[in-house]
């Protein structure tokens, strides 16, 4: 009997790998114990990610359908005039910028483009607005893109005009062939677009020239001109060099564009508003939920959290059982989460709406809702501080 | 003294007060108590008379208002509250009136949980678990939840969970309590052979004058007092 010596006591204290490993397991145990519970909170998870991403995305969406023609475009630097504030033509420049433009080093090749808004008769009556573009053959930087019906080279033809395929009936059931008025002039349709649909009306393309006297236009005007550069050159050369040539014209990169563009959205529209509002909104269900649930959980358990703590847990390894089970929380419920927004998004898809999903976007609202979970977990923790081990007496 | 005799616990003028000011009230008032390496103590006492409270306070689980407790040759009320659960796991073990395992795991687990957090590593610690629930004869039951578990059958597992990484002191709070009459008589006999056989120093709460006549001392307590501290005469 005396061979059992009781020596060394204090090394009975377990290090952190060993406590986290044990604290796991019993998170996991106690998480799964009660599975109608964790599907409850994992539901809520699950629509927190789902409706997140999905306000997001379409967000994301709204953007892209905004900046697709500069995306589209592949120009490097675009000269716009200097009141511009967003891709909308406010007061035509003159043509030489062009001149300039393709006179300057490191520039491959500038291109003007008309971009206006303009009406398109209906068989029935009445009219529709477009977005017309004017767009220079044979490089067609302008766009049109994804021609599916036709070919972008009718463009060349006289006459003849390029519309939006997802349009096509409210601009009064459009064919190739077709024979419309657009701003009094009868143009035939010599192609169709898919996926062309800008935020506002859906694009129409029209060769440069016939664009020109559409819109009338002067001849020494445009409205923007793309340029390209040359491999290697230095786009901020490029625009000083033009803009020392030209002080009365304002020349912006592809990026500084599109900047320019979102933050226009965002400050004309409530759209930044509205969807910020609605993830945010996504968020804070989220934690509450999930808030609620690891608190309830934590008093369903209680017992077995004091006697944890009588037989030697700290307030730490308590924490620890929490933290994992609100991690585990958030990362199941974002892998579900994501997959089914994924599948959404893809069932939804159309050229009117198009929720974008970048992998970024799935990346942060993971990372967020991780943070999420373990801040909704803090009252559960601040719970757990006050368990008095002495309940389990009791 | 020889060593088999050595004072594990040594408690002196231990007295405890609850809550302050008008509501204070004083559950223990000045108690000594002591109990030695091997021995087998029981404490009685009415409701209320503070049984739990002491074996708190010796289990390191309460700090007691003043007075002075020393386990082995460690001063336990100079501790801070943060060093409780390090004194705890360094000396004691501890069996509840309900079992108290994790209804969430295995017997097994629920054994090699005590272990893990006194230091083992996981392989070990469920090995050393089969063992000691075998030890409780209790082998075939390692992959049992508590659930499927009879309430004897539970107890012993605590007491497996309680032995396991062998703190030299054991505190059960009426552990017979909940059990059958026949059943309470066996986990007292397992108690009791972990003093006699294995030299815990266990201490034991109880109502249960039935199981009085395992104990090596018999300790009354009553209004926060100890009454009478005497041997065990055997019938
Ligand atoms: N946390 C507490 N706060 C205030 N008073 C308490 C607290 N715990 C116990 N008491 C009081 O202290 C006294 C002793 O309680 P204790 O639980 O130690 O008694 P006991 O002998 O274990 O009783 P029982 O046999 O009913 O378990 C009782 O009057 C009780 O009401
Ligand atoms: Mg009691």
């Amino acid at each position: 009997m005396s061979d059992l010596a009781f020596t060394a006591p204090k090394k009975a204290f377990a290090p952190a790998a060993i406590r986290w490993r044990t604290m796991i397991t019993i998170a996991w145990r106690m998480m799964f114990h009660n599975k109608l519970k964790m599907l409850g909170t994992l539901i809520g998870v699950v629509f927190a990610v789902v409706l997140s991403n999905q306000q997001a995305g379409t967000f994301m969406g709204l953007i892209k359908k905004n900046t697709m023609f500069v995306d589209y475009s592949g120009a490097d630097l675009w000269i716009v005039s200097p009141s511009t504030l967003t891709l909308q033509a406010t007061k035509p420049m003159g043509i030489s910028a062009l001149y300039t433009a393709r006179a300057t080093r490191g520039v491959a090749w500038a291109e003007p483009l008309l971009y206006a808004g303009a009406a398109i008769q209906l068989p029935a009556g009445g009219t529709e607005p477009i977005q017309f573009v004017g767009t220079s053959a044979p490089r067609f930087a302008g766009g049109p893109w994804n021609v599916v019906a036709g070919s972008r080279e009718s463009l060349m033809r006289p006459n003849t005009m390029i519309f939006e395929d997802s349009e096509r009936e409210r601009l009064g059931g459009l064919n190739l062939g077709s024979v419309r008025e657009v701003n009094g002039t009868k143009v035939q349709v010599g192609g169709i677009t898919w996926g062309l649909l800008p935020f506002g009306p859906s694009f129409a393309f029209a060769e440069y020239e016939l664009a020109r006297r559409m819109l009338r236009v002067d001849q020494d005007q445009t409205h923007f001109v793309l340029l390209g550069l040359e491999p290697g050159a230095d786009p901020e050369a490029v625009k000083k060099a033009i803009m020392s040539r030209a002080p009365e014209l304002k020349v912006v990169g592809r990026e500084e564009f599109r900047g320019m563009i979102i933050s226009f959205l965002l400050r004309r529209s409530p759209i930044g508003i509205t969807f910020g509002t609605s993830t945010v909104f996504a968020l804070i269900v989220g934690f509450v939920i999930v808030s609620l649930s690891m608190f309830s959980a934590v008093v369903d358990n209680i017992r077995e959290f004091g006697t944890l703590k009588a037989i030697g847990a700290t307030n730490g390894d308590l924490a620890k059982i929490v933290v994992t089970q609100s991690i585990t929380f958030a990362l199941m419920g974002s892998l579900l989460g994501l997959a089914a927004i994924t599948r959404i998004a893809a069932a939804i898809r159309s050229p009117k709406l198009a929720v974008q999903l970048p992998p970024q976007m799935l990346l942060g609202t993971t990372v967020v809702m991780i943070l999420m979970c373990v801040a909704a977990s803090s009252l559960a923790i601040l719970r757990l501080r006050k368990v008095e081990p002495g309940m389990v007496f009791r | 003294m020889s060593a088999s005799t050595k004072r594990v616990i040594d408690a002196r003028g231990v007295i405890k007060e609850y809550g302050d000011g008008s509501t204070k009230f004083r559950a223990l008032r000045g108690v000594d108590f002591h109990a030695h390496e091997g021995e087998f103590v029981i404490l009685s006492g009415p409701s209320g008379s503070g049984k739990t409270t002491l074996v708190s306070i010796l289990g390191c689980v309460l700090s007691a208002t003043s007075g002075q407790v020393r386990v082995l040759d460690e001063m336990i009320t100079s501790a801070t509250e943060a060093e409780l659960p390090k004194l705890r796991l360094a000396y004691i073990g501890f069996i509840f009136q309900g079992h108290n395992l994790i209804a969430s795991m295995t017997a097994q687990e629920n054994v090699a949980l005590m272990l893990a957090l006194r230091g083992w590593n996981h392989v070990d610690a469920q090995k050393e678990a089969a063992r000691l629930l075998s030890l409780v004869e209790l082998g075939d039951k390692v992959g049992s939840l508590p659930a499927d578990l009879s309430g004897g059958q539970r107890q012993r597992v605590s007491i497996a969970r309680c032995i396991a990484g062998n703190p030299p002191i054991v505190l059960a709070d009426e552990p017979t309590a909940s059990l059958d009459a026949q059943t309470g008589q066996l986990v007292t006999e397992v108690l009791h052979n972990l003093a006699k056989k294995r030299g815990h120093t266990v201490v034991t709460v109880t109502h249960d004058n039935r199981i009085y006549h395992f104990a090596d001392r018999i300790v009354h307590i009553e209004d926060g007092v100890i009454l009478d501290d005497k041997k065990e005469t055997h019938p």
